[in-house]
């Protein structure tokens, strides 16, 4: 098995470098590369070829033969038999024997890629000749090219050397300026100068064929010869190679030159930005796979500082080279015309400021190369540049993640968030790890403070001056430009909250009307991780802090205030600012508290005799004299403030510098010097827009007045104006005119309120005449309307105006049935029966039924009142007046407007639920309806005097009246021995109690 | 020992010549590494007739690749 798998290996070795030998692919990832790896290996297994048969070769080579001699090619003729004749008679490298099978494959092969023969004839004439020769390959020299010391490695001028390195390496100038000093200074004429040049000018080793240079003929600097020659020996299929000779040194220089950033090389190439080390690179003490492995290593880290450094070059704008048009991307060929990507350029800014430590490293490195003080070697500077090394690899991974795998044109706010969530995921990652990737950790963390801050710059502006400034569109909450800010769509329909789906990284608008109010909290769960996860716990804050900010500086606001504000202004620090030093704050604090750990203890033992004599008073005040009882509730305090101390001071043990942060801290970091400064300003926003709203704008007095003419509440004002149609209904006037009922409402009004008279209108709506049909329904056409000015009709919406309209109907609609019963006079009827007594006065049997007829009419009219009384009580005092006073104690509570614009939608659907009007409790109101109906009949039937009706239609208003109530009484009860709405209670108690009296 | 060795490492460079030879006159376009590699790879077995079209589909290939590069160059 062992042997199988060994051999595998050699053929796939053998199968690879075939590939690269005839594609010329040298990149195993390639694609192109494993495609074909992958065609080969499939070819060589499952073939459908049969194995070579001699007996067929030879018949082949005997026709080629024939042929040639046909072509009266006669010299290659001979030439081909015996090349093949000594070939057949010849040893295989790896076989026994002459004339196997092997032999016979290799020429079928050979036969099978030459093709059609006559091509051969008109090729391949010339080369018989050469066939014949020998080959002239100079071993000899080859092998002894190691061995020779060339005395003259410069043939041309020094200058000329210089000109050739200044022309490869125009970057290097620090290199090159002490090459040119040191070359003027020593007279090239001298004897000594040649030598002097010897030792310090680089051999062009870049050029093709370049001369050699002197090394030691120690067995050690010699490793390369010793191994090609021992390769040679033992392998008769090895081939030597044109190989490039330099010296470590310049392999050191050269990475320190890739490390930095610097394009062209010798020993390094570049192909599409991707970086690879040059085949026949060898230096003479290592065999040329060693330095390649070392070297690949490099060129790995060399790739990521290149595509690093482009990276950077893109987003400044700066671009040391035309690039070729195909490979500029998007963003850069935006430039120009586009408002520049901030959170980009934070990232490109800390980028920078890590790449100019790191070559300040490498130059002090090259300066001491450069020096030859100390002996510098590859693996040395590789050590020493390991730390930065693993560092650039974090960085490049984040980089990758971050930007490089995002798709182009994907809009800038999905960039920002993305970038900014890689990074926070990476901190997080590393975090979790603890001290073994502290300076991960640290690298990130500066990286991200940096990236983070045109985000916390953008919240800045929005939150402190209500100014949503992003030119690039790369917050995830944008501002619409159509919405004016005094418009009454302004607080829902300004901002689109962006939210990023990891998954399908794309972007899904959610419109601000639902993001506005819920902020942060609508989690279904693939979103968890979409918009910027570190502003995600403050992001309603953030909202609501930036919209009432906006809001705030649209209102007229007191001169006194705006110019205290700007004079605060000035001093004020940025967010940013004060987010930078509750980090630094945080982090510098840990170093000095071991000192006084000491004291600390002490002080606590004293905060517990304090705290256990206050508890002792306490106890005592309690009459309870237990002294142990006192120590165990001091200690339980101290340790909850310990804990709330521990919990919001950030008590981390590990003392580090001023950048680092590791250990389980960055989210509380985040928790303690981020959030609690976006939190108090939200609170001071949102505490002075509503303290604007109502004490500027009146907000509690508009609503007070849609209570008092909605609601009914300021009583005596909307009695004048309902009675006043009622009277005319009575009349049997026509009350439905436009004119009439804004008079009557604008002299109701205007009396007592008349700020409001103006705002007050009323109209007239035509409805469908299929609800017409009860005389009850007459009154729906009345439309009350109420002109609420901006920015109250933020809160007062003219939804919200509909619901205020519907419960006013229906208040109307009670306050009719209870006036025209109220106003019912006994003498209608009484007049009747003096009527009758006069006219026929022997009847008595007709005058006992009318007596009878009138008593029960009586009573119908009493039972009546007590149903509508009943429903006007409950509406009137248990709900509207109960449910007013809970909404204006919360209204005083609301911080903010989104709050307080829900609690007034609650309070809203909350009167609207208990005065019955939804739907799913429709069929109680068709009975209330019905009921109240049957009132305008009665009382039109009772006006109409005695005589206008029949004994049956009394009947019929009894069994009517009846039934429903009896359907309420039963609706209500179930409803109240469920228990689910406990507010109507009373209403099923008095309706009950005029029941059972039946 | 090792002279006998050597010999056969000079019988087997020889062959390799005269393989060389034998390629050139058929117009295979094989270099001596690709020649090698192919010596080694009949050598473990794998069918000539494979490897040829092998080769073939290759030098195909990257033929077609190398134009389609140039064309977007």
């Amino acid at each position: 098995m062992a042997h199988s798998t060994k051999f595998e290996k050699e053929t796939e070795r053998e199968t690879k470098n075939l590939i690269r030998c005839i594609t010329g692919i040298e990149d195993e990832d390639d694609q192109n590369y494993q495609m074909a790896l992958k065609f080969c290996w499939s070819n060589f297994r499952f073939h459908r070829f049969l194995d070579v048969d001699s007996h067929k070769v030879q018949r082949s080579i005997s026709g080629i033969y024939e042929k040639l001699m046909i072509h009266s090619d006669l010299s290659k003729a001979e030439s081909w038999r015996r090349l093949t004749e000594e070939f057949l008679s010849s040893p295989l490298p790896n076989t026994d024997g002459t004339k196997t099978d092997v032999h016979h494959s290799i020429l079928s092969l050979l036969l099978l890629l030459s093709g059609s023969p006559s091509n051969t004839n008109f090729t391949e004439r010339p080369r018989v000749k050469e066939a014949e020769k020998e080959d002239n390959f100079d071993w000899a020299k080859y092998l002894m090219e190691g061995e020779d010391i060339d005395n003259g490695p410069y043939p041309d001028t020094p200058v000329l050397h210089i000109w050739a390195l200044h022309i490869c390496f125009s970057t290097i100038m620090l290199f090159l300026n002490v090459m040119i000093i040191s070359v003027i200074v020593i007279p090239v004429g001298e004897p000594d100068a040649r030598a002097w040049l010897e030792q310090h000018v680089v051999t062009p080793y870049w050029v093709a064929h370049a001369p050699r240079f002197p090394h030691s003929l120690h067995l050690h600097s010699n490793l390369l010869n010793v191994w090609d020659q021992h390769l040679y020996n033992s392998d008769p299929l090895y081939l030597p190679e044109e190989k490039a000779f330099v010296t470590e040194t310049q392999v050191i220089r050269e990475t320190l030159w890739l490390l930095s950033g610097v394009k062209k090389h010798f020993i390094f190439q570049h192909h599409d930005g991707k970086v690879s080390v040059r085949n026949n690179v060898v230096v003479t003490h290592l065999t040329s796979n060693c330095l390649r492995s070392v070297l690949e290593h490099i060129a790995v880290y060399g790739q990521a500082v290149f595509r690093l450094q482009r990276f950077i070059d893109e987003v400044t704008g700066y671009s040391s080279e035309p690039s070729p048009p195909g490979s500029s991307s998007s963003h850069s060929s935006k430039k120009g015309s586009e408002p520049p990507f901030r959170t980009y350029q934070a990232f490109v800014w800390a980028l920078y400021k890590y790449f100019t430590s790191f070559k300040e490293e490498l130059t002090t490195i090259e300066k001491e190369l450069i020096c030859k003080d100390e002996t510098v070697t590859l693996s040395g500077v590789l050590e020493r540049l390991s730390p930065h090394l693993a560092q650039i690899k974090e960085l490049h991974k984040v980089f990758c993640t971050g930007v490089a795998e995002v798709p182009p044109e994907t809009p800038n706010v999905v960039r920002a968030s993305h970038l900014l969530n890689t990074l926070y995921k990476a901190i997080i990652e590393y975090d979790s790890v603890g001290e073994a990737s502290e300076q991960a950790v640290a690298l990130l963390f500066s990286l991200w403070t940096e990236t983070v801050r045109p985000y916390l710059e953008i919240v800045d502006e929005w939150i402190v001056h209500g100014h949503l400034f992003d030119p690039a569109k790369e917050f995830i909450i944008q501002r619409n430009k159509d919405v004016p800010v005094n418009h009454r769509d302004f607080w829902y329909a300004t901002y689109t909250l962006y939210s990023v789906s990891e998954t399908v990284e794309n972007d899904e608008k959610l419109n601000d009307a639902a993001s506005g109010s819920s902020g942060g909290d609508q989690g279904s769960s693939n979103r968890q991780l979409t918009m910027v996860s570190f502003l995600k716990p403050v992001l309603k804050q953030i909202i609501m802090a930036g919209k009432s900010m906006q809001l705030l500086k649209n209102l007229d606001c007191k001169e006194a205030e705006q110019s205290e504000r700007s004079s605060r202004d000035a001093e004020r620090k940025s967010l940013y600012t004060l987010f930078l030093e509750s980090v630094q704050s945080r982090l510098c604090r840990p170093e000095d508290s071991p000192s006084d750990t000491v004291s600390e203890q002490q002080a606590t033992k004293r905060s517990l005799i304090k705290m256990q004599s206050i508890v002792a008073q306490h106890l005592q005040i309690d009459d309870v004299h237990d002294p142990l009882l006192a120590i165990n509730f001091a200690r339980l305090y101290l340790e909850q403030s310990d804990f709330h101390e521990r919990f919001s001071g950030g008590d981390f043990i590990v003392d580090r510098s001023s950048q680092s942060v590791t250990c389980q801290t960055f989210e509380l970091t985040l928790r303690s010097c981020l959030y609690p400064h976006i939190e108090r300003r939200y609170i001071e926003c949102c505490g002075n827009l509503m303290k604007t709203l109502k004490k500027d704008y009146k907000l509690l007095e508009y609503l007070q007045a849609m209570r008092n003419y909605f609601l009914l509440e300021a009583g005596d004002t909307m009695y004048d104006f309902y009675t006043a149609i009622f009277d005319k209904v009575l009349e049997k006037e026509s009350w439905q005119q436009l004119s009439f009922l804004n008079v009557q409402l604008q002299e109701a009004v205007g009396q007592r309120y008349p700020e409001d008279s103006s705002r007050l209108s009323i109209f007239l709506e035509t409805i469908d005449p299929a609800r017409k049909k009860q005389p009850v329904n007459n009154l729906d056409v009345l439309t009350l309307s109420y002109k609420v000015p901006w920015p109250v009709d933020i809160v007062i919406s003219s939804e919200c105006q509909k619901i205020y309209n519907q419960v006013f109907l229906l208040l109307l609609q009670i306050k009719w049935a209870k006036y025209s019963l109220d106003t019912l006079r006994f003498n209608d009827l009484t007049e009747a029966t003096k009527k009758l007594e006069g006219g026929v006065a022997e009847e008595v049997t007709v005058k006992e039924t009318i007596n009878q007829q009138i008593h029960r009419m009586c009573l119908l009219r009493v039972k009546l009142m007590h149903f509508v009384n009943s429903l006007h009580n409950y509406i009137m005092t248990r709900i509207l007046h109960s449910t007013g006073l809970e909404f204006q104690h919360q209204v005083q509570e609301a911080k903010d407007l989104d709050q307080l614009i829900k609690i007034h939608y609650r309070y809203l659907s909350t009167i609207h639920d208990r005065c019955l009007l939804r739907e799913k409790v429709s069929f109680v109101k068709e009975a209330i309806m019905k009921v109240l109906n049957l009132v305008l009949i009665f009382s039109d039937r009772w006006q109409a005097g005695f005589g206008a009706w029949k004994i049956e239609s009394i009947d019929k208003m009894e069994s009517d009246f009846k039934n429903c109530h009896m359907f309420l009484v039963t609706i209500l009860n179930k409803a109240v021995c469920r228990g689910s709405f406990p507010h109507l209670e009373s209403l099923a108690l008095s309706l009950m109690a005029g029941f059972e009296q039946c | 020992m090792a002279s006998a060795a050597n010999a056969n490492m000079n019988a087997v460079r020889e062959t390799m010549d005269v393989l060389l030879e034998i390629s050139r006159l058929l117009n295979t376009g094989l270099d001596m590494e690709s020649l090698s590699i192919c010596v080694r790879l009949c050598e473990q077995g794998i069918n000539p007739e494979a490897l040829s079209s092998v080769i073939k589909e290759l030098r195909k290939a990257s033929d077609s690749l190398k134009t389609s590069e140039n064309c977007t160059n």
